[in-house]
């Protein structure tokens, strides 16, 4: 059921994750951060989300831009369910069409 | 219902934070499923069997690396080239947990370092938020460790129940593009995204990882973008500060 170097390789990868969670907490948790520290801090989030979803922007399906952009313009205007359904059924519905 | 909308909820005290952390939750849960019924089934492809792959979901919890790992597993598998990707993949969340540190200075140890085995992208993005609007609405603390928790723990049951179920019910299943689930992610950040908006001048170094983030995807191999765009807005976000 369970192989030894797959749990060992498992077991590895799970620990470096949990590094990853709570290294910038233990790094930053007794620090008062200066201006500029601050404003990289504000700026990350954001950053982070729009990296992760970059390839969607340079997508080479015309179908897959048109629903990022009914999408995008469903997000400046509507919460989140309303958004979520409008980019699934929008993508689903040009892919469809469109192809 | 919106975070805005949440926030006024929870100052009427009439819903508990856990349940309002679950129901915020939903949506992204609804974006998921699919991508974890996708990895379950190609883990069996590569041979894993359905508890070796709830181990890595339940141990891991992390669907980027997951992917990337059963993308380049092989029997045996290769442990440090997994495992170094696996860095590479989760290295975003040394920022995400550094921008969280602030909200969480009131919160024993003992609680924060649970908690964080619990960030993922998704849980994260919630907490930190609902920490901002609330901050911003006058609500003390900022940070609502029940709310969070209820966010980050429908989504690491729903992530584990649904990778298992997708590794028992093997190639039977197609690809999830077909069916536009995919875009609920975009749909996701990009709400999140306007929810920390700010004004164009802050939101500039957004566009300087956007545009990095997309070269990079486009012209390097490997899941090198999240890294390069996350670091070059920083970057930006840096420089830009100098000039105000």
């Amino acid at each position: 059921m369970i192989d030894a170097v797959t749990l060992l390789t498992i077991v590895l990868m799970a620990g470096v994750t949990y590094l990853t969670r709570i290294g910038g907490y233990v790094v930053l948790r007794n620090r008062t951060l200066g201006a500029r520290a601050t404003a990289v801090m504000e700026a990350a989030p954001g950053c982070v989300l729009i990296s992760v979803i970059a390839p969607a922007f340079v997508s080479k399906s015309p179908a897959d831009l048109l629903a990022l952009a009914v999408t995008l313009a469903a997000a400046t205007r509507f919460s989140m369910l309303p958004t979520v359904l409008i980019g699934v059924a929008s993508a689903g519905l040009l892919r469809h069409f469109i192809g | 219902m919106s975070i805005s909308q949440a926030v006024e909820t929870v100052a009427d005290g009439s819903k508990s934070e856990f349940r309002r952390g679950v129901a915020s939750c939903a949506p992204v849960l609804f974006g998921t499923i699919p991508y974890a019924l996708v990895l379950g089934a190609q883990a069996t492809q590569k041979g894993l069997s359905t508890v070796e792959l709830s181990a890595m979901t339940g141990l891991n919890f992390a669907g980027g690396s997951e992917f990337a790992a059963i993308q380049l597993w092989t029997s045996p598998p290769h442990i440090v080239l997994i495992v170094a990707i696996t860095f590479l993949v989760n290295s975003r969340h040394l920022l995400m947990g550094a921008a969280l540190a602030p909200f969480l200075r009131d919160l024993p140890r003992r609680k924060v370092f649970p908690a964080l085995f619990l960030m993922c992208d998704e849980s994260w993005a919630l907490g930190l938020a609902d920490a901002k609007l609330r901050a911003a609405a006058g609500i003390t603390p900022a940070f609502s460790p029940r709310y969070y928790m209820g966010a980050a723990l429908a989504m690491y049951l729903t992530w584990v129940a649904f990778t298992t179920l997708g590794a028992l019910l093997g190639p039977m299943l197609g690809h999830v593009e077909t069916y536009g689930f995919d875009m609920a992610f975009p749909a996701v950040f990009l709400v999140l995204m306007r929810g920390m908006w700010t004004g164009m001048a802050a939101a500039r170094p957004w566009l300087v990882s956007l545009v990095v983030a997309a070269l990079v995807y486009l012209f390097v191999p490997g899941a090198w973008y999240v890294a390069a765009g996350a670091m070059s807005g920083l970057v930006a976000a840096w420089l830009m500060a100098g000039d105000a």
